[in-house]
């Protein structure tokens, strides 16, 4: 029965209003979640195991802030919860990630890897597809649909003329796009087994970072709307819509 | 638990008490059942509150939602179906869901704190086995204390239970009124005298008891709905009682000790209310709070004029306070039951008598925010306006509240 694992990272709410000052960001007063292309990830890890048995681990790197988001994939029903940390790895870039990632799941001698197409905070998309390189396993990246056989998957992904079915040979890593796939939402019996369950934390080695932040910089804020009333205005949103715009 | 000298002084705080650290943070459980909650009630019960409320609808479809949830059984045991939570678990529930829908909020605690957790508490195995089952499930429960003419003092009840000759049933008599759920429900926990009781026309609450009673029993009934200025959404009905049988092995607890069941049960929905009258304040502030950003007068949006800001920070630091206060009942609530600690009235009293009264004067202050749009059913205030009064009221009256805690300090 296949090892199962999911990658799961922490990242600000989406709906968060993020600032910068002083040239870092100030996450203080922030909420966390699950990175929401990472509940799709979920989804198709669980389905995975209710299909062919098997267990779910889900794996995140960070420090301990990061257990809660593993508590929430508990309370939707993997079955084990890792957690990757060293000290000094405050800063790791992808390169280091992704090696510390593939270094684990080695270790967690997995099947099948499912993770976000990207994160909702640094939208790189590359942890998955780098996982896959580093580990020299098949990858597929924006599967919308996955369905599961004895000794690999088969993912639907996007082509530039509509869709196309691949299939996977374990060991593989899959990258999930927002499909078809409807994340559950939790319960209260998941959320009390969460509240029992126990973060494992494990090590790796991961090469010292080259890339580093300098400096973040809000977006340029946008321009103030227009707003128009009644319906004499109707010609006059025509014309800005047309001539400002450029929709229409 | 807090101890008082007869001086009013403090001798004795709550959490060093027990010798923990005192610890302000939200465990990583609480907030994941506050997400959830609060999750599902924007999505299921906001879209359809306001029909609700308008035309007095209770909420039985959002009920059967709400069960994928699991959390009409957190005051039943796992083996009867249920998934227990602390109670500051439970007060989160009912927070959230008065943020939103205050009718919601209160059909819910009628259910799991003044049914569920009576019967977990004083029921036999053989009524947890049958009741508790269906309850953790799909049905609704109700509590029926109040008369006509026993409300705050709930001893003076006229509801009579006759046992019959061949003792297999009693016979119930008698009007209730102030049903919350009534219509809606499957399963009452319901208080009547006991004529044969020897207490009874002795003692002012001589053989009150306690009866498990089914909506299908005969000689029961439904009778009128209550046209409400608030929680319109949540059915107070009377329920009429003629020759009402209910078999013996329906009652709960012990004859003629169903006044301290019932007063027990109060205390424990107190935190309930409380927690709901927190919720309602909460929504109304969040309500005033956006409009005060999107509403513009003489080209400033008004929450920058310096009388709304001192209005909403006075909000937002009685909306604290209560919430501080509504946590740390349910806390003590945990202690009386989990470790042995003394009974919880004195902080169940105190905050639902704040909770109360600030959701009263936010959902005000809301109102008043919002001007004129207040004033009308397009925005929110309106309802939360309305819905806040009751919290006054339910649960013991203000009044009763400051009788408790007095009572404890003397």
């Amino acid at each position: 029965m296949p090892n199962i694992v999911v990658l799961v990272k922490r990242v600000p709410d989406t709906n968060a209003k993020i600032t910068v000052s002083g040239g870092s960001l100030d996450l203080s007063a922030v909420k966390f979640v699950i990175s929401p292309f990472d509940e799709y990830a979920i989804e198709a890890a669980l389905r995975h195991k209710e299909a062919n048995g098997g267990t779910v681990t889900a794996l995140t790197l960070g420090s301990d802030a990061c257990d809660k988001v593993l508590k929430d994939a508990k309370a939707l029903g993997v079955d084990n919860l890792v957690r990757l940390w060293n000290q000094g790895w405050e800063n790791l870039d992808s390169n280091g990630v992704q090696s510390a990632l593939a270094s684990a799941i080695g270790d967690l001698g997995s099947d099948v890897v499912y993770c976000g197409k990207s994160a909702a905070d640094s939208n790189a998309g590359s942890t998955g597809p780098g996982v896959a390189e580093r580990l020299g396993w098949t990858s597929v990246s924006n599967a919308s649909a996955v369905s599961f056989e004895e000794a690999g998957v088969e993912a639907m992904i996007p082509t530039s003329s509509g869709q196309a079915r691949v299939g996977l040979n374990f060991p593989c890593v899959v990258s999930m796009d927002k499909g078809e796939m409807e994340p559950r939402r939790p319960n209260v019996r998941g959320i009390m087994m969460a509240k029992r369950a126990v973060v494992e934390v494990i090590s790796a080695e991961a090469p010292t970072p080259t890339v580093n932040v300098v400096r973040y910089s809000p977006p340029a804020e946008k321009p103030p709307g227009k707003t128009y009333e009644g319906a004499g205005n109707v010609p006059t949103v025509v014309q800005a819509l047309r001539n400002e715009a450029g929709v229409i | 638990m807090t101890k008082w000298n007869k001086r009013g002084i403090i001798i004795q705080a709550p959490f060093a008490a027990i010798g923990e650290e005192m610890n302000f943070a939200e465990t990583d459980e609480h907030s994941m059942i506050r997400e959830m909650v609060r999750e599902w009630a924007e999505a299921e019960l906001t879209p359809t509150i306001e029909h609700r409320d308008a035309n007095q609808i209770a909420p039985i479809e959002e009920w059967a939602a709400f069960a994928e949830l699991g959390l009409q059984g957190i005051t039943i045991a796992e083996e009867y179906g249920g998934m227990p939570v602390d109670d500051i678990s439970e007060a989160i529930i009912i927070e959230e869901l008065a943020r939103v829908d205050a009718s919601f909020a209160v059909f819910y605690c009628v259910h799991v704190g003044l049914c569920c957790k009576t019967i977990s508490l004083h029921g036999t195995e053989e009524q947890k086995q049958k009741y508790l089952t269906q309850l953790g499930a799909d049905k609704v429960g109700a509590y029926s204390l109040s008369e006509a003419g026993a409300g705050t003092d709930a001893a003076a009840l006229s509801c009579k239970a006759t046992l019959s000759e061949d003792g297999t049933h009693y016979k119930l008599n008698g009007l209730k009124m102030w049903v919350t759920n009534g219509a809606s429900a499957d399963i009452y926990v319901l208080f009547a005298k006991v004529t044969g009781h020897p207490d009874y026309g002795v003692k002012k609450h001589g053989g009150v008891t306690a009866f498990i009673v089914e909506k299908t029993f005969e000689g029961f009934t439904v009778g009128k709905k209550e046209d409400k200025l608030g929680i319109r959404s949540s059915d107070t009905c009377t329920l009429e009682l003629n020759d009402c049988i209910v078999p013996v092995e329906n009652v709960l607890g012990k004859v003629g000790k169903g006044f301290s069941i019932a007063m027990n049960a109060l205390d424990n929905s107190r935190i309930g209310i409380a927690a709901q009258a927190l919720g309602i304040a909460q929504g109304a502030f969040e309500a005033a709070l956006k409009f005060s950003r999107e509403r513009e007068t003489f080209g400033t949006p008004i929450g920058r004029h310096q009388m709304i800001t001192s209005y909403l920070a006075d909000m937002a630091t009685e909306i604290e306070c209560s919430r501080m206060m509504v946590y740390k009942a349910a806390w003590a609530k945990e202690q009386h039951y989990e470790n042995g600690a003394p009974r919880h009235s004195l902080e169940a009293s105190m905050a639902k008598l704040k909770a109360g009264d600030t959701a009263m004067w936010v959902a005000e202050r809301a109102v008043q925010i919002h001007g004129g749009y207040g004033f009308v059913k397009e925005f929110p205030v309106e309802r939360f306006f309305r819905d806040a009064k009751i919290t006054q009221i339910y649960e013991g009256t203000q009044e009763v509240q400051k009788l408790v805690i007095a009572r404890n300090l003397t």
